[in-house]
């Protein structure tokens, strides 16, 4: 409980709290009547004559706030040995816990070669709080967060995209956000993205390092403290590496992804997602088609704003499309909104929705208002708003699997506006750029298997 | 400090991964309390997380119970807990002598 005086704190608020037992959320009527009638546990004193208390107590000088100030910090940390500044970086909270590259002044020179855009060129703010103080960040900023990420300069434009949109990787919330990176058009290939077989997993060195870029950047470049402007209850593991991930266009049916959010097919684009987690389809669909097998697990999340993300292997899509007719993926998405049902008081009953959905239900907005007075049974169509639900395909085909998410598309950058006019040379003895093993994934006979 | 030229070329000059302050957050003062509730306003508010508003259905009651005079005002925030809401603002800083907000969850 006390987190919610420092969050009051950092914005020089010196409010009078008073706190109940925790929680509230769930708690039948007769027992929040209990708490209201019994005692704060932080002070152990009745809380209704303390509610009084705080509006009646003459103020004192104790409780008079100074402004809240951060000073600006200097270019470069001071100097000092490699284990020392590990040491450093690690305990200012500066990066993920994994060791990092540290950013010196020729990495971050390197890393610039990825663009032409001036280092010192503003992007904007950040923050991982809807109210608190942003940061400003420049490009440099982003290269040495790009360099302490361990990635090259061909990543940069991917992650210059990815900081353009001044969305943080995690946005504090108790509830611990997740978040998925999505990257189209012919960057994929030109920096060896993996959008097939293990796209998900360990694999790929452009993969990992704009991932976990991202998360870098949200650390330095969006304040976050643990316990001060993060307050995830658990946190989230996505937050490492953020789904990121590149979408297989050549092997989908269906328009790619940015294409369908109006750009062209072979502009270079990054994606971004937002929601908590995922729901493996623990198997290929078998008695059932793999759209009847997503009604059942999206019934699962919350729906709120109707948003949900497929993450499909091209084997799904392509059975979906063949086999069931759905020729788009907007005839999916449309077949998911009407047929997904779950009963009124399943949807009510989440928090989330009782927190952003009743509200508009209380002013009369459909269906929401509609959906307020259903008997507790009744059923509803909470997808009701299918342009929410995304689909995007990833995966090698080695099974039709997939991936259903809670997450909401966000926004999508154009990496073209950040790529150099010449592209950087590769670095180092071997002047090739660096690419993690491929596995033995022939599709063009050389592997000899029949 | 660095005795040998050894040691001196160990050291690493690195930039700082950190974005920089946009400027001071300049702090709110208490409004002044009241001397008592006897005959006053107060707004109860819940902005929306669960279990928020009983509570304060609750309280309400407690309150009106021990100081009668008192007229009480229970409203639920409208929009969310994040959207802003400038009119909602304008009544309660016109009617309400006292604000009680609370946060469920």
């Amino acid at each position: 409980m006390d987190y919610v005086e420092r969050d009051a704190r950092n914005h020089a608020l010196r409010l009078r709290f008073s706190f109940t037992p925790h929680t509230l959320v769930g708690k039948s009527v007769e027992t929040l009547r209990q708490f209201a009638a019994g005692n704060d546990p932080s002070t152990a004193q009745p809380i209704l004559q303390q509610l009084i208390d705080a509006v009646t107590k003459p103020v004192r000088p104790t409780e008079k706030m100074q402004d809240v100030r951060k000073e600006a910090h200097p270019r470069l940390v001071e100097a000092n040995t490699e284990e020392n500044l590990q040491r450093l970086f690690l305990e200012s909270g500066w990066t993920d816990g994994l060791p990092v590259v540290l950013p010196t002044e020729a990495r971050v020179a390197e890393m610039l070669t990825g663009t032409d855009h001036d280092p010192n060129e503003v992007m904007g703010e950040m923050t991982i709080t809807t109210n608190q103080e942003k940061f400003l960040f420049t490009v440099e900023k982003v290269a040495v967060n790009a360099v302490m990420a361990g990635a090259k300069p061909e990543h940069l434009p991917v992650i210059l995209a990815l900081a353009s949109m001044k969305e943080p990787a995690f946005p504090s919330s108790t509830t611990s956000f997740g978040r998925m990176v999505m990257v189209n058009g012919p960057i994929r290939d030109e920096i060896g993205m993996n959008y097939g077989t293990g796209a998900l997993s360990p694999f790929n060195f452009a993969n990992s390092v704009i991932g976990r870029a991202w998360t870098l950047m949200t650390i330095n470049l969006g304040d976050t403290r643990l316990g001060e402007t993060f307050m995830g209850s658990q946190g989230n593991s996505l937050n490492y590496n953020n789904m990121c991930c590149a979408e297989n266009e050549e092997k989908s049916v269906w328009e790619p992804f940015h294409v369908q959010k109006g750009f062209k097919a072979d502009e270079s684009v990054v994606s971004v997602f937002r929601g908590w987690s995922f729901i493996n389809s623990m198997g290929a669909p078998n008695r059932r088609g793999a759209h009847e097998e997503t009604a059942i697990l999206l019934k699962s999340f919350c729906a709120i704003r109707s948003a949900a993300t497929l993450v499909m292997d091209p084997l799904v899509a392509r059975g979906l499309k063949e086999q069931h007719g759905f020729d788009t993926k907007k005839s999916l998405t449309k077949w998911l909104s009407e047929n997904v049902k779950i009963p009124a008081k399943q949807y009510w009953g989440a928090d989330l929705i009782y927190a952003f959905m009743e509200p508009l239900a209380r002013e009369g907005v459909e269906p929401y208002a509609t959906w307020s007075k259903l008997p507790p049974d009744e059923l509803l169509a909470p997808y009701n708003e299918p342009e929410n639900i995304s689909i995007v395909v990833v995966g090698g085909e080695t099974n039709p699997l997939w991936l259903t998410t809670d997450q909401w598309y966000t926004a999508s950058a154009s990496i073209d506006k950040w790529k150099p006019k010449k592209a950087p040379q590769p670095s180092g003895s071997n002047c090739k750029p660096l690419r993690m093993p491929t596995g033995s994934l022939c599709s063009d006979g050389t592997c000899e298997v029949p | 400090m660095a005795s040998s030229v050894s040691e001196k070329a160990a050291l690493l000059a690195v930039l700082n991964p950190q974005g920089q302050p946009t400027g001071a957050i300049k702090a709110l003062d208490l409004a002044p309390r009241l001397a008592s509730l006897q005959g006053k306003t107060v707004y109860l508010l819940d902005i929306g997380f669960g279990g928020g508003f009983e509570f304060l259905q609750a309280t309400e009651e407690f309150l009106t119970k021990k100081i009668p005079s008192v007229k009480t005002v229970l409203k639920r925030k409208p929009g969310n807990m994040l959207q802003d809401t400038p009119e909602f603002w304008a009544d309660v800083k016109a009617n309400a002598h006292a604000v009680i907000f609370g946060v469920g969850g």
